[in-house]
């Protein structure tokens, strides 16, 4: 609750903050605000209850949920660098964008009323729509951000026209009165399961699981690498959850229903995720498509209503940020190597010869791929064991078999930059790194082997 | 089924109601049948306006009034204006493929078929004349409605307006070096 309030001023002071001495001040500025929305988060803690006549729900569980989000930020915040990819960058004003699109994040997990799922899923949407164009020069980028906008207007109508549904269904927002109309044994109306089924459209659409990925590729890789890891990174988290609130704690009589809708997504999506991933050359396009496995990953956490799927899918999700801030992390550092257009190289290729010209760098992009892949001693491994053991259920044994499969091709693609670090190349010459990126790569490398050695620090802790 | 004497039972309710839903209907269907963009916007014009007498009928002036002026005045006034600005003609239109028409006929039928089906089975309840509250959908109680109940939200939408605000000014603004147009 607290955070949303604090942030949605923060935000305007940083749209402020720009206007003086050429807003040196915004970055440090936007840490300090994220710290303090994180503290102020506390002044809930143990103290669960509904804001605003049931329009937000407060628990210990919601409110972890929001400190990983504004503790992903944070760390995305740092290694910014300002902005210095982009031309023409505007930092006060994308600082600002972001913080207000926490507000979005946080509302979507923690609301109790659909009205503020819906704005939710809206300011973080409007908010993503913004920062991928922000790299005006760049074609693709311009292509991105009309492609997602259109596309995403597109999800949010449907997933208005599902919240309609559900209220002619039932008659109120609240997802508590949701359950309390399914859980007395009446004839349920049909409007129900329309509505839900058109939420779940809207909502997969921006967790990008199949079939609804198609905007995935092309806008991963046409936002500025830091807005991609932005989306890879809290977009998911935050559409996870709100898919966990709305299908485990107001649909879960209907399992039946829309557990077959989920089983074929997430096959759609561990399919098409990891086959269309092993013949990428662009690294960024080459992550778009692990995250929609990724997307399909989390989905299997989901599948069934069980007391531990909170649990893994705080997992997942803390493993999967982690790793992709890593592993974007690493493409950021190295955004002085040029292709011969005279924008960033990409390409996997670009980390030829790293093992030799920066062996730090190199440790953590093979630290964080393992952990994208799921070998043991990586909280990847754990995560991976931790859904597929909540999915573990004699009706969807295939899918369990699908899953184990595929990360088998996973390994194959995640392996292909590992190669790359420790073949020759010409360049010879030492990268030096900024010390704000290397203690992020500590904190987050660090992270991922922590949790990969010890993963009842995390797991046993919710 | 005796359609003269349903027609001779019916109240003038009944006739404003069945006029201004056809008026509704031929206006949508107009929408997305004309081939010419702006035939397309006006049908859309008299779709808002006939659906701000629904609203009217339904006691919500308030509603109906907003309905006319944003949508008719304010978001008609700009795709006309976008239709004409990007001066869009019919001769470069394409039908699309026959695969796509196929596909998407099958999708809207079978959403429609749904949709009527859960319309069917529904029950409405039906309304008592004598004790329902008039002042339902005034200003007032809508007023009274968002700062209670949902001021939390309403608050929230102004970061929503801001965010986009902000971000169509950054994304229009002139960069030094650019060309001028």
């Amino acid at each position: 609750m607290y955070p949303i309030l604090f942030l949605s001023f923060s935000g305007l002071i940083t749209l402020f903050l720009g206007f003086f001495q050429e807003g040196k001040w915004v970055k440090p500025a936007t840490i300090l605000f994220l710290a303090i929305a994180s503290i102020s988060a506390f002044i809930d803690w143990n103290k669960p209850g509904a804001y605003f006549f049931n329009m937000l729900q407060v628990n210990n569980f919601n409110l972890l949920l929001s400190l990983v989000i504004l503790i992903t930020a944070i760390l995305i915040v740092a290694i910014s660098d300002n902005f210095k990819e982009i031309e023409y960058a505007h930092s006060a004003e994308y600082y600002a964008i972001m913080q207000f699109s926490l507000v979005g994040a946080i509302m979507m997990t923690n609301f109790q009323s659909l009205i503020m799922l819906f704005l939710g899923v809206e300011i973080l949407s409007v908010s993503m729509y913004v920062l991928t164009g922000t790299d005006k020069r760049n074609l693709r980028g311009n292509e991105a951000a009309i492609k997602y906008f259109l596309l995403g207007a597109f999800a949010t109508g449907i997933l208005l026209f599902g919240i309609a549904m559900i209220y002619g269904g039932v008659g109120a927002f609240e997802i508590d009165a949701i359950s309390g109309t399914l859980a007395s044994n009446q004839a349920q109306s049909l409007f129900l399961y329309i509505g839900l089924v058109m939420l779940l459209i809207g909502l997969l659409f921006k967790l990008a699981a199949a079939p609804f990925h198609f905007w995935t590729p092309d806008v991963y890789e046409g936002a500025p690498t830091i807005f991609t890891l932005f989306m890879a990174t809290i977009v998911k988290t935050a559409v996870v959850f709100a898919l966990y609130r709305i299908l485990h704690q107001s649909f879960q009589n209907m399992h039946l229903s829309w557990s077959y809708i989920l089983a074929g997504c997430i096959a759609l999506s561990l399919i098409i995720g990891n086959l269309s991933a092993v013949k990428q050359i662009s690294f960024k396009r080459m992550l778009a498509f692990s995250s929609i496995s990724h997307a399909g990953f989390l989905l299997l956490g989901l599948l069934h209503v069980s007391k531990t799927a909170d649990k893994s899918l705080l997992f997942y999700s803390v493993s999967y940020l982690l790793a992709s801030t890593s592993a974007f992390g690493v493409l950021l550092a190295l955004k002085n190597e040029r292709t011969e257009n005279g924008r960033s190289n990409e390409n996997i290729s670009v980390f030829k010869g790293l093992a030799t010209r920066s062996p730090f760098l190199s440790a953590v992009l093979i630290i964080s791929m393992l952990s994208l892949a799921g070998i043991p001693l990586t909280g990847g491994f754990w995560s991976k064991f931790y859904v597929l053991t909540d999915a573990a259920n004699d009706q969807f044994f295939y899918l369990i078999v699908l899953a184990l499969l595929l990360t088998a091709v996973g390994v194959y693609y995640y392996f292909k930059p590992i190669i790359t670090v420790f073949e020759k190349s010409d360049i010879q010459e030492a990268i030096t790194i900024n010390p704000i990126f290397k203690i992020i790569f500590v904190l987050t490398t660090l992270g991922t082997l922590v949790l990969g050695l010890f993963p009842d620090l995390l797991y046993g802790m919710i | 089924m005796d359609i003269l004497g349903l027609l001779k039972n019916m109240t003038i309710t009944h006739w404003s109601f069945y006029i201004v839903s056809m008026l509704t209907l031929f206006g949508a269907l107009g929408t997305i049948m004309s081939k010419n963009p702006i035939h397309s916007v006006i049908y859309l014009i008299l779709t808002f306006f006939s659906l701000s007498a629904h609203y009217i009928m339904l006691n919500a002036q308030f509603l109906a009034a907003v309905n006319i002026i944003v949508y008719a005045g304010a978001i008609m006034v700009l795709f006309l204006f976008v239709v004409m600005f990007l001066n869009l003609r019919e001769e470069n239109e394409e039908l699309p493929k026959n695969s796509i028409l196929i596909a998407a006929s099958i999708v809207g039928g079978i959403i429609g078929i749904t949709l009527i089906a859960a319309i069917r089975q529904t029950q409405i309840e039906k309304v008592n004349p004598y004790s329902f509250n008039t002042k339902t959908g005034l200003v007032e109680t809508l007023g009274s409605l968002l700062f209670n109940k949902y001021l939390l939200p309403f608050e929230l939408v102004s970061v929503l307006f801001l965010i986009a605000m902000a971000g169509a000014v950054m994304l229009g603004k002139r960069e030094k070096g650019e060309r001028h147009f």
